[in-house]
C-alpha cells in the first residue's frame, strides 16, 4: 500500500486516495477550435511511460482535493506530490 | 503408546502439561509446547505423508517453517484446516490429525505405484503424453491427474473462526527475534524508538535456543529470555511471537500474520483466530536468519533423514531424539553441534564429513568427546523404505567426482548438513536486488531500495560476536535518526566457538550402476535427473527450469531446495550461480490463511449496505427489496400472495390511476454553490443553462469527453449562487469526483464548491393524476396550482413543521413531486404522506413499478445509459446545445457517431400483444438465417404496460429512426423465444407529454 | 524433430531419458531476417509459428528481452472463452477457440486444454439481463452460451455461498460449456519448439534498444546482440508496448498496468469450472495441481512493476470469500504480478501502422492469453500480406478516431479501473 503525502493533508495510506490518470495530458480549451487529433491525443493517446509519471490523484476520503504526484512506475518511488497549480 | 523417543531433563516444554492427541486416528501424548512434529517423534512416528508425485513414505524433515513434507489434514473443535504444517502447529488437548495425499492409508498406499513407474515420469512426462485420442485428456486423463493431485480436503461449512485487522505505525520493526533482532530492538528501544519485535516461533530467542554460546556470563538462552522480558516492560516496545512478518509491501508496508488461538484447545469467544497486521514502519530491520540447506544423495527423502540443525531444535527444545542412532553427514561445522547434542545426552552418533582435514575448535571437541569422524566420507544413499535402517556410505575423492568403496552403516536417521542459506525472502521482496556472495555459496541482501537494514545470518553474518555487534550498531542508528536520541547500549561480551570453512560441495554423484532418486525438491519430487532432463530439452533459463521441472513450486516454496536446484543447473551450464540468477521471492513467506486477509469483512459484512432514513417502514410493510450499488430499495410492496408481476402491476396501475410514493432518497445529490454555478452547469451539460431562474429546475444529460453518455439528473436553482443537483443513484460517486476533477483541474477559475448531499435529504416522488390534491393537503399553505407551481418548478415548505424542499419532476411521466427533507425527518414525512394520502388512495411503489412508467413512458434509465450510448442513440439529441461547448461534445462528430444508419431507440410492441420479450434479446430480420445471423439490436428494457394492458420494450436499434413500423422479430436463443414485433415509437404513454404539465 | 508420444515416452525410458532432443535452440542473432517479432510472448511465438507454417516464411527471428514466456503468457489465469458481446471479439475469439481444440495435436505437445466450462454469475435481474444480452448474442454468433438459474447454478457448484447470509445472493449465471483452461507454459514451449523446428530463431535475453527508420520504411533493429536488418517488424510486447512505442515516436491508446493472482495450497478437487463472481473482480478455477487459481482486480495505477500491493489481492480474496466461503481456511500460498497493455477500449488492436514494414499487436488489458492463437494467426496474416484479416479488421488502431469502439464493459478510457 502506498503511503502519499496529500498537499492539503499530509501523509496518508493509499486506500484514502483514488487514481485519476496521466496529468500531463491537458484538456483543451473549452468554446475554442481543436482539430480532431489534438482531440482523440487528449481522449485516448497516452504515454505510460517506465519511470517517472506525473499523474492525478484525489483524496476521495479526506480532503477531497485533486493534486498531482510524481511516481517511478517501475519502483513506485514518490518524488513529489504538488497541488494542482503548482509546477514541477 | 510411549514417548520412547522423549529425552527427560532437556527441552523447553511444559512437562507438567501432558497433552493427548491424535494421528491417523490413534491417540497419542505429548506436552504442552510440543508442536506435532516434536510430539510424533517423541513417540517414535516418522512416516507422515506421502510425497506428491511417486507417493514415497515421507517423515519430517525440518522443524519449521523449511518442512517440505509434513502437512496435515487437522480437526478441531468440529472444523477442519487443510495443509497444516506438523512442524509449525502447536498440539492441544483434542487435536486430531491425519494424513494427507495417500489412498488407503499412509501406511499402504495405492498411489505409490507410481513410484515404480518412476521411470516412465520424468519432469514434464505430461507434455509429451495424454494426447490421442483428443477428447480423452479433458475426459480421463486430467479428472484421474486431479483426483491424484491436491493435498488436504477443504470443508465447505462456514468457517466459524474469526479474523481481525489492526492497522499499526511504527519507527522501526524488527522481524525475528534471534541475536541480530534482539539486539537491534533492544539497542533502538532503548534509544526511544517505537519498536514492534515480531517472532514466528511461540518462543523468542531464535537460535540462541539451541546454540551452545555465552553471552554477557550468561547462556544464549538467559540472555535472550533477559532482554525479552525487559522488551515486553517498556512502553515503546510491542513483542509478539506467533507472529510472521510474511510481507514486505511498497512505502515500507510490513504485513504479519498472527496465530492468536490455533495452539489453545478452546479459545475464547470472540477472541481473534488470528490477525493481519498492516505495519508502516519508518525503518525494517530484517533479522530473520538462515535456514539450512540440505546435500543431496541417494533416496535423501527417505523418512527419518532430518536436518541436522532440526535434529539439534527436536532435541534442546522438545526434548525429542530423532533417532538414537543417528548419522550426522555435513560439509561444515555447524552439524558437530548436533553431533556432540546428542553424545552428551547418551546417545553415540557417527559424523561422515565431506571435507579432507578440517581442524577447529568444535570439531576437536567433538573428538574430545571420542565421537567418530570420518573425513572424506559421504553419505551415497540412505536404505530402508519408510524408515532410515541404514546408509550407505563411501569415501570421496578431493575433487568429489570419485567415490570409493560402497559401505553399509547402521543408523536410524541421517542428519544432514549442507551449510545455511540466509532467509533474504523480505528483502527480496523489498525490491533489494540481492548479491551473490561466494564465501556463503548463497545470495545475500544487496542494496536497499526501501528503508531496509538485514542482519545477523540473514546478511550472510554466521558468527554471534559479529551478528550482536553489527545489531546493537544498526538500532542505535536507526533509532538516532528517527528520534534523534544519542543514548547507546554497550554490546556485551560474547563467548562462542569458532567454526572453520565449509565446503563447497552440495551433492553426492551417483555410485556406478545405480540410479538412486536424489531429491532437489522434496515436496513436489524433483530430482537431480529431472533437472538435467530440463536442461538436456533446453529448458535453460532457471525459470524455465522451474517451471518445466516444478522445482520450488510446492507449498514450502523451495526453502530448502531453491540453492540446491541453483547449484545443479550452475554447475551443467558451467555458468557460475549469479548467471543463472534466482526466480524471484514474492509474499507470503509462507502461506497466510485467506480468512485473515479478509478479515472482518464476510458474509453480509463483504461489502456495506446502505439504507434510507424509511428502511423500517418498508420492512413493515412487506416491501421486497432490491440491491441497486450497495443500497437497499423496495422492489416492490408485497400483498397477500402477489407476485413480482403482480404487485408491480398493481403499483404501477395505481400511480397511472391515484397517486403512488416512492423513496428516492438514494439518488445522488450534490450542492453546487458558487458566482461561477451557471456558467460550470453549462459547461458539465449538454444543454444551456446559463437562463435558469431561481426557483426552477432542469433536466440535463451528461457526457464523458469520449462523447459517450455518463448521467442524467435535474438540477434546481435554489438561489442566486446556490444550485442542487441530482444524479442517478449508481453514479453518486463518480460523478462529484467528476465535478470536482473539472471545477478543481481543468477550471481552477470558476469559482464554485461542490458537496455531497446525497445522506442529508429524505426523498420521497409522489406520482399520479391525484398527486397534486394530495401536495394541497401536506402543505396547506402553499398554493401549488399549476400556474404558481408549474412543471419544473421549485417550492419550499413546511411539512407538520419539518422544513421541506419541492421539486416539481417526473420520472413515471405522471403529475409528480419530489419532497425532500433532512433525513432525520425522512421517516416522519413518509408516515404525514401516507397518512394524508389514504383518502387519495395511496400506494407506495418500488422499482419495478417504477421501471414499468419509466419504461412506457421511453424515458432512459441504466440499461440505456450502459457507457456505450452517445445522446442520439437515446434520442436525447435535442438536448445538444449547439450554440455553446460543454463535455464530450468535441468528440461527437465521429463517423461512427453520424453514420447514417446510427443505432437509435425504439419501442417494440409484439405482435400478439401478449408475449413479453426478455431484456437481453436482440432483434434480427430473418429468424431462419445462417449463424452468425446479423444482430440489428438489442432489447434494453421491458415492461408490461399498464396504460395499455400489453408488454412494451425499448431497444436500441441500428437505423432506428427509420425502422418505425417495421416488423422484425425478437430472439432470445438462451431462453429459446422467437417473438414476432412492431417497432413503434419509445414514448409509447402520452407522447407529447401533456400530463407532467397537466 | 522427435514426435512426442506415449511409445517414444517409454522407448527414451528405457534409454534413461538421455537422447530428448533441444525443445527450441539458442542461436546466435544472424544479420538479416524477413520478419523480426519482438516478443517472445505467446502472441509472438505464435505469431511466428503461423507465419512459417501458413505463410511458408522460414527467415524469422523473436527477439525476445528476457526468456520466452517469461510475460503475462506465463502469467495469467489460464481462462479460455469467446463469452463476447461485440461481433469483432466474439468471433475473433472464437476462431481461436477452433484452434485451441486441435492445438495439442497440432503441436505435438500438451497444452492440457481443459473446457470444463467457464460460468459469469450475476447477482440482480439487472445483470441476468445483461448477461443475456451477452449470451444471446453469442449464439447469434454461433457460439456456446447457456442461461443458468439459482438452481442450476447451485447443481454445478453448490460449495458457493446459497445461505441467507451473503450480501449479494446469486440469481443465477451466464455459462460457456465449451470455455475451459489451458497449461500456459505448454502453449509456449509448444509454439516454441514448433516454430524452431521450421527454422525460426528464437533468441532470447536480447533487448531491443531502437529501430532503423528511412523514409517511413522500417529496415531494421538495433539490439544488445548487435543490429539487425529486416523489413517487417511485428511488435508484440503486451505491457512493454509503450516504452517500445516511445523509441518509435509512438503514442498509443494504451496505459500500462498491474494485474495480480495467486493460488492457494493445493487441495482435492472441490471446483470443476471457472467461475466469475459477478458483484466484483473475482475469478477463480482449480488447477490440475489443486491449487485454487485466483484473480481480480487492476492495482489501479500505472505500473510496470511486476510486484503488487497486499490491499488489492485482499479486495479480490473478500469478494473471493464471498462467493466461496470455503477459502476461508485455505492459505494463500503465491501471489505474482504482470504488466497489462490496457487499452482505451479494452479490446486488442492488431494492425499496420503508419510506418511501412511495422506491425503492431497489443492492447490485450488481461484477457490476451486465450486469443493467443488467434492473435498469432492473424497477425502472421497481416505481416505476411501487408493486409488486415477480416477477422482483425474492426481491432483497428485508427477506430479511436472514427468511433467504432469496441467498450465490452461501457467504462470508457479509465483505463485503470478495468
Amino acid at each position: 500500500m502506498l503511503f502519499i503525502k496529500c498537499p492539503y493533508c499530509g501523509d496518508r495510506s493509499q486506500n484514502e486516495f483514488a487514481y485519476g490518470g496521466d496529468a500531463t495530458v491537458k484538456r483543451p480549451e473549452i468554446n475554442k477550435e481543436v482539430s480532431d487529433k489534438d482531440w482523440d491525443n487528449f481522449v485516448y493517446l497516452r504515454k505510460s511511460p517506465r519511470g517517472k509519471h506525473l499523474e492525478f490523484w484525489h483524496h476521495v476520503s479526506g480532503c477531497r482535493q485533486w493534486f498531482k504526484i510524481q511516481r517511478d512506475t517501475s519502483t513506485h518511488e514518490i518524488f513529489k506530490t504538488f497541488k494542482v497549480t503548482e509546477e514541477i | 503408546m510411549s514417548q520412547d523417543y522423549r529425552l527427560d531433563n532437556i527441552g523447553l516444554i511444559n512437562r507438567d502439561k501432558k497433552v493427548s492427541f491424535k494421528f491417523n486416528g490413534k491417540r497419542y501424548y505429548g506436552y504442552e509446547g510440543d508442536t506435532l512434529a516434536s510430539a510424533l517423534i517423541a513417540n517414535g512416528v516418522h512416516l507422515i505423508g506421502r510425497s506428491f508425485k511417486y507417493h514415497r513414505p515421507r517423515g519430517f524433515f525440518g522443524s519449521g517453517v523449511d518442512e517440505p513434507y509434513a502437512k496435515v489434514q487437522l480437526y478441531k473443535n468440529g472444523e477442519s484446516e487443510p495443509n497444516v504444517s506438523a512442524t509449525e502447529i502447536e498440539i492441544f488437548e483434542g487435536l486430531e490429525s491425519e494424513s494427507v495425499n495417500c489412498w488407503p492409508s499412509v501406511n499402504f498406499d495405492v498411489g505409490a505405484i507410481n513410484n515404480f513407474l518412476n521411470k516412465f515420469l520424468p519432469a514434464g512426462f505430461y507434455y509429451k503424453t495424454f494426447m490421442w485420442p483428443k477428447s480423452f485428456w479433458y475426459k480421463i486423463y486430467e479428472p484421474f491427474i486431479r483426483k491424484a493431485a491436491g493435498f488436504g480436503v477443504v470443508s465447505v461449512k462456514h468457517d466459524k473462526d474469526r479474523y481481525e485487522h489492526k492497522y499499526e505505525y511504527c519507527d522501526l520493526i524488527v522481524a525475528g527475534s534471534g541475536p541480530a533482532g534482539l539486539a537491534s530492538a533492544y539497542a533502538a528501544a532503548k534509544n526511544g524508538a517505537k519498536v514492534i519485535l515480531a517472532e514466528d516461533k511461540p518462543r523468542f530467542g531464535g537460535s540462541l535456543l539451541t546454540d551452545e554460546v555465552n553471552i554477557g556470563n550468561q547462556s544464549g538462552k538467559d540472555w535472550a529470555n533477559k532482554i525479552i522480558n525487559e522488551l515486553k516492560g517498556m512502553q515503546n516496545v510491542t513483542v509478539k511471537n506467533r507472529a510472521q512478518v510474511f510481507g514486505y509491501y511498497d512505502h515500507n508496508m510490513l504485513v504479519m500474520s498472527e496465530r492468536l488461538t490455533d495452539h489453545l484447545a478452546k479459545p475464547k469467544k470472540y477472541t481473534p483466530r488470528q490477525r493481519l497486521w498492516y505495519i508502516r514502519a519508518k525503518e525494517v530491520v530484517i533479522s530473520s536468519g538462515s535456514i539450512e540447506r540440505p546435500i543431496v544423495f541417494g533416496n535423501n527423502d527417505t523418512p527419518g533423514v532430518v536436518l541436522a540443525s532440526a535434529a539439534k531444535e527436536y532435541l534442546k527444545v522438545y526434548g525429542v531424539l530423532v533417532g538414537k542412532k543417528p548419522l550426522i553427514f555435513t560439509n561444515n561445522d555447524s552439524a558437530y553441534e548436533t553431533a556432540i547434542e546428542f553424545k552428551k545426552n547418551g546417545i553415540n552418533p557417527l559424523i561422515f564429513d565431506s571435507r579432507e582435514k578440517p581442524s577447529s575448535e568444535i570439531i576437536n571437541e567433538a573428538k574430545n568427546l571420542n565421537i567418530e569422524i570420518k573425513f572424506s566420507h559421504v553419505v551415497v544413499s540412505a536404505k530402508g523404505y519408510k524408515k532410515v535402517k541404514s546408509a550407505e556410505v563411501s569415501k570421496i575423492s578431493k575433487d568429489k567426482n570419485t567415490l570409493g568403496k560402497i559401505e553399509n552403516v547402521d543408523c536410524d536417521c541421517i542428519c544432514v548438513s549442507g551449510f545455511w542459506t540466509p532467509t533474504i525472502h523480505l528483502s527480496s521482496q523489498s525490491g533489494n536486488r540481492t548479491k551473490f556472495d561466494k564465501n556463503i555459496d548463497s545470495f545475500v541482501p544487496n542494496q536497499p531500495k526501501q528503508k531496509e537494514t538485514t542482519v545477523g545470518s540473514a546478511k550472510g553474518t554466521f558468527t554471534l560476536e559479529e551478528t550482536l555487534k553489527t545489531s546493537f550498531e544498526t538500532g542505535y542508528q536507526l533509532s538516532k535518526k528517527i528520534t534523534n536520541n544519542d543514548k547507546k547500549i554497550l554490546t556485551p561480551s560474547v563467548v562462542e566457538k569458532k567454526f572453520t570453512k565449509h565446503d563447497k560441495f552440495w551433492c553426492v554423484p551417483l555410485p556406478k550402476g545405480k540410479k538412486y532418486k536424489r531429491f532437489i525438491d522434496f515436496q513436489n519430487d524433483v530430482t537431480v535427473s529431472d533437472i538435467e532432463l530440463a536442461l538436456r530439452e533446453g529448458y535453460r533459463s532457471i525459470e524455465h527450469v522451474k517451471r518445466y521441472t516444478t522445482l520450488g513450486m510446492a507449498t514450502d516454496q523451495g526453502k530448502t531446495s531453491n540453492l540446491n536446484g541453483l547449484q545443479l543447473v550452475s554447475s551443467i551450464e558451467d555458468k557460475i550461480v549469479p548467471d543463472v540468477g534466482h526466480t524471484t521471492f514474492r509474499p507470503p513467506y509462507t502461506p497466510v490463511t485467506i480468512g485473515t486477509i479478509v478479515g472482518r469483512e464476510i458474509g453480509k459484512h463483504s461489502k456495506p449496505t446502505r439504507k434510507s432514513p424509511m428502511h423500517t417502514w418498508h420492512k413493515e410493510n412487506n416491501a421486497v427489496f432490491v440491491d441497486a450499488g450497495v443500497w437497499l430499495r423496495p422492489r416492490y410492496y408485497k400483498k397477500g400472495n402477489e407476485t413480482l408481476f403482480q404487485a408491480s402491476k398493481r403499483e404501477a396501475a395505481n400511480v397511472r390511476k391515484n397517486v403512488g410514493i416512492c423513496d428516492v432518497t438514494t439518488l445522488g445529490k450534490i450542492d453546487i454553490k458558487g458566482p461561477d454555478s451557471a456558467e460550470f452547469l453549462n459547461r458539465v451539460y449538454t444543454n444551456a443553462w446559463l437562463k435558469l431562474p431561481i426557483g426552477k429546475a432542469r433536466y440535463g444529460v451528461m457526457l464523458r469527453e469520449d462523447g459517450m453518455l455518463m448521467d442524467d439528473g435535474t438540477t434546481t436553482r435554489i438561489s442566486e449562487n446556490h444550485y442542487h443537483m441530482t444524479t442517478t443513484t449508481a453514479q453518486a460517486a463518480n460523478i462529484l469526483s467528476h465535478l470536482e476533477y473539472y471545477l478543481q483541474v481543468v477550471w481552477p477559475e470558476l469559482n464554485v464548491n461542490v458537496v455531497s448531499t446525497t445522506e442529508q435529504w429524505a426523498g420521497a416522488a409522489l406520482a399520479g393524476p391525484r398527486s397534486r390534491d394530495l401536495l394541497k393537503k401536506i402543505f396547506t399553505d402553499l398554493d401549488v396550482s399549476n400556474d404558481n407551481f408549474p412543471f419544473m418548478g421549485y417550492l419550499e415548505g413546511n411539512l407538520s413543521g419539518v422544513h421541506a424542499r419541492i421539486f416539481r419532476i417526473s420520472f413515471s411521466g405522471e403529475l409528480a413531486y419530489e419532497i425532500n427533507v433532512e433525513s432525520n425527518n425522512g421517516n416522519f414525512m413518509w408516515e404525514k404522506i401516507i397518512q394524508l394520502g389514504k383518502e387519495f388512495e395511496i400506494q407506495p411503489y418500488g422499482t419495478e413499478a417504477l421501471s414499468t412508467l419509466r419504461i412506457e413512458m421511453g424515458h432512459v434509465a441504466g440499461p440505456e445509459l450502459d457507457g456505450r450510448t452517445i445522446s442520439y442513440d437515446v434520442s436525447l439529441e435535442g438536448m445538444l446545445s449547439k450554440k455553446k461547448d460543454f463535455i464530450g461534445k468535441r468528440s461527437l462528430n465521429k463517423p461512427a457517431f453520424i453514420a447514417k444508419d446510427r443505432q437509435k431507440i425504439v419501442g417494440l410492441v409484439p405482435i400478439d400483444k401478449k408475449t413479453s420479450i426478455p431484456e437481453g434479446s436482440h432483434l434480427v430480420k430473418d429468424v431462419n438465417a445462417k449463424l452468425p445471423n446479423p444482430k440489428l439490436g438489442h432489447i434494453s428494457s421491458s415492461c408490461w404496460s399498464v396504460e395499455f394492458n400489453n408488454p412494451f420494450s425499448l431497444a436500441i436499434l441500428k437505423d432506428g429512426k427509420n425502422m418505425i413500423g417495421q416488423k422484425l422479430f425478437a430472439v432470445s436463443p438462451l431462453k429459446n423465444k422467437v417473438i414476432p414485433v412492431e417497432v413503434v415509437s419509445s414514448h409509447y404513454v402520452d407522447p407529447k407529454g401533456e400530463r407532467v404539465r397537466s | 524433430m522427435q514426435k512426442y508420444s506415449l511409445f517414444s515416452l517409454i522407448k527414451n525410458a528405457f534409454r534413461n531419458h538421455k537422447d530428448w532432443e533441444v525443445a527450441w535452440k539458442n542461436p546466435k542473432p544472424k544479420k538479416e531476417y524477413d520478419v523480426v517479432i519482438i516478443g517472445g510472448g505467446g502472441h509472438g511465438l505464435a505469431t511466428a509459428y503461423y507465419l512459417a507454417k501458413e505463410h511458408k516464411i522460414k527467415n524469422i527471428a523473436i527477439i525476445e528481452k528476457g526468456w520466452i514466456g517469461g510475460g503475462n503468457v506465463g502469467r495469467n489465469t489460464t481462462i479460455i472463452r469467446s463469452n463476447y458481446m461485440y461481433d469483432a471479439n466474439a468471433r475473433f475469439n472464437e476462431f481461436a477457440m477452433n484452434l485451441w481444440r486441435n492445438m495439442s495435436q497440432e503441436l505435438n505437445f500438451n497444452v492440457m486444454f481443459s473446457p470444463r466450462g467457464i460460468i459469469n454469475l450475476a447477482h440482480s435481474d439487472v445483470q441476468m439481463n445483461a448477461f443475456s444480452r451477452r449470451g444471446n448474442s453469442m449464439r447469434l454468433n454461433g457460439i456456446d452460451a447457456v442461461l443458468l438459474d439459482r438452481e442450476e447454478v447451485k447443481k454445478l457448484i453448490p460449495m458457493a455461498d446459497f445461505s441467507e447470509n451473503v450480501r449479494f445472493p446469486i440469481f443465477g449465471g451466464l455459462m460457456q460449456p465449451s470455455a475451459g483452461t489451458a497449461r500456459h507454459d505448454a502453449v509456449v514451449w509448444g509454439y516454441a519448439r514448433q516454430a524452431d523446428s521450421m527454422g525460426v530463431d528464437i533468441i532470447q535475453h536480447c533487448e531491443v534498444n531502437g529501430f532503423d527508420i528511412v523514409n517511413g520504411k522500417i529496415k531494421g533493429i538495433r539490439t544488445s546482440k548487435g543490429n539487425i536488418k529486416t523489413k517487417k517488424v511485428g511488435l508484440c510486447v503486451a505491457g512493454s508496448t509503450s516504452i517500445l512505442a516511445e523509441k518509435l515516436n509512438m503514442t498509443l491508446p494504451i496505459e500500462t498496468h498491474l494485474l495480480q493472482a495467486c493460488v492457494s495450497e493445493p487441495i482435492k478437487p472441490i471446483l470443476n469450472y471457472v467461475v466469475t463472481f459477478g458483484a466484483g473482480h473475482f475469478y477463480s478455477s482449480q488447477s490440475d495441481k489443486g491449487e485454487m487459481v485466483m484473480g481480480g482486480d487492476l492495482d489501479g495505477y500505472n505500473s510496470y512493476a511486476q510486484r503488487g500491493n497486499l490491499p488489492t489481492l485482499q479486495h479480490v480474496l473478500t469478494e473471493g470469500l464471498a462467493l466461496f466461503p470455503f477459502l476461508s481456511k485455505l492459505k494463500m500460498l503465491r501471489t505474482w504480478g504482470g504488466i497489462m497493455d490496457m487499452s482505451m477500449d479494452g479490446s486488442p488492436i492488431i494492425d499496420k501502422t503508419h510506418i511501412e514494414g511495422l506491425y503492431l499487436n497489443c492492447g490485450w488489458c488481461y484477457g490476451g492469453f486465450k486469443s493467443t492463437p488467434a492473435s498469432g494467426w492473424t497477425f502472421a496474416y497481416t505481416i505476411a500480406k501487408d493486409a488486415v484479416h477480416e477477422l482483425n479488421a474492426n481491432l483497428s488502431l485508427n477506430r479511436f478516431s472514427t468511433g467504432y469502439l469496441l467498450d465490452e464493459k461501457g467504462l470508457g478510457t479509465k483505463t485503470w479501473i478495468g
